[in-house]
């Protein structure tokens, strides 16, 4: 004989991802790391502006970098002689905090007091994994268009720091940086919305202070 | 292939349940799915079907429903349901919908959850 049976399971995979990623954080603290999440499209600069805060910023820096392959990402960052982390996802079009918790064991945190985690070049799947950073810092750039904070609202909304990189291209490809920064603002009107260009520098001072100013809250 | 990661995560979630109540059969799998998660409904059904092949899951109904969102305005203290237009997540994540307030946190929408399962089990089993 046979007899049916309702199972009650209520397994909330954000909820399990969002519970590691506070593991990850008190992980942070303890060992004194401050994190940032660096997430934005594939080609808006992510790599070359961790690169330039790596040379500018006044602290013992650690990279994550998670890619689909993470070797040539990585590599740039091994040449400033910095603990780096390759990740890579595969086949996965995002980092979560699972991937991040196990990339800490190859990571010297405690010789450490700043960490990026770059994310995958994508503007729609990190959105929902929180890795248990201290902020997310999410970065396009003029070239993919100055509709991009419009059709991808909610990676937006969750952001402490936008960078609007590449802005002296923007006439050349016809983008309206203003917009871009309004669009943001319209979504998150609290958040700190940087327009920079890392070829001519502009921008990156205030990147900088602001990073620093989350990082002494 | 984001669905694809959340699809494997649930029928493994799904697949450990019912192997731990003894079922002979999985008849009904109801997943929940916020409509402020960046999935696809459609694309997790059918990566679910793929990957229950040659599993006790293969065959089974499963039902995916979609949950509202639900926002907290930091102005008026409106608390619920968002506004939201089916084609557009833009105004739902902005705007307060009984004062237009932008300062608003979503409490609900993301949810990515395996519900519940029903399973066929032998007689006389004890629930595990």
């Amino acid at each position: 004989m046979h007899k049916i049976a309702e199972v009650e399971i209520q397994h909330d995979i954000m909820v399990a991802n969002r519970k590691l990623a506070d593991r990850n954080q008190k992980i942070l603290d303890d060992a004194g790391v401050f994190s940032v999440d660096v997430l934005g499209a594939i080609g808006s600069g992510k790599t070359s502006l961790i690169e330039i805060l790596i040379q500018k910023m006044d602290h013992k820096i650690g990279v994550i970098a998670g890619d689909v392959i993470s070797k040539f990402d990585a590599g740039r960052f091994e040449k400033y002689n910095i603990p780096v982390v390759g990740l890579n996802t595969g086949k996965e079009c995002h980092l979560d905090a699972h991937l991040v918790e196990h990339a800490f064991g190859d990571m010297p945190l405690e010789s450490i007091d700043l960490l990026f985690i770059e994310n995958v070049g994508n503007l729609i799947c990190p959105v929902d994994f929180d890795l248990g950073s201290h902020i997310r810092m999410v970065v396009i750039s003029v070239s993919e268009g100055d509709d991009t904070v419009e059709k991808h609202p909610l990676i937006f909304k969750e952001a402490d720091l936008v960078v609007i990189n590449k802005i002296d291209i923007a006439e050349a490809v016809g983008a309206d940086q203003d917009k871009m920064v309004s669009d943001v603002k319209e979504l998150n009107p609290d958040i700190k919305v940087i327009k920079s260009s890392l070829k001519t520098g502009q921008g990156l001072d205030e990147i900088i202070n602001i990073i620093e100013g989350f990082i002494n809250k | 292939m984001h669905e694809l990661s959340m699809a494997d995560a649930m029928v493994k979630t799904v697949l450990d349940v019912a192997e731990k109540n003894d079922a002979t059969e999985i008849i009904e799998v109801t997943i929940e799915v916020g409509k402020l998660t960046m999935l696809n409904p459609e694309q997790l059904k059918f990566l679910i079907d793929v990957l229950v092949e040659n599993t006790l899951l293969e065959g089974a109904e499963v039902n995916i429903v979609e949950l509202p969102v639900e926002l907290k305005c930091n102005l008026c203290e409106y608390t619920g349901l968002a506004d939201m237009d089916d084609s557009d997540h833009y105004l739902a994540i902005v705007k307060c919908p009984e004062c237009g307030e932008r300062n608003v946190e979503i409490t609900a929408g993301r949810e990515c959850n395996v519900k519940n399962i029903k399973i066929e089990k032998e007689e006389g089993d004890e629930d595990a």
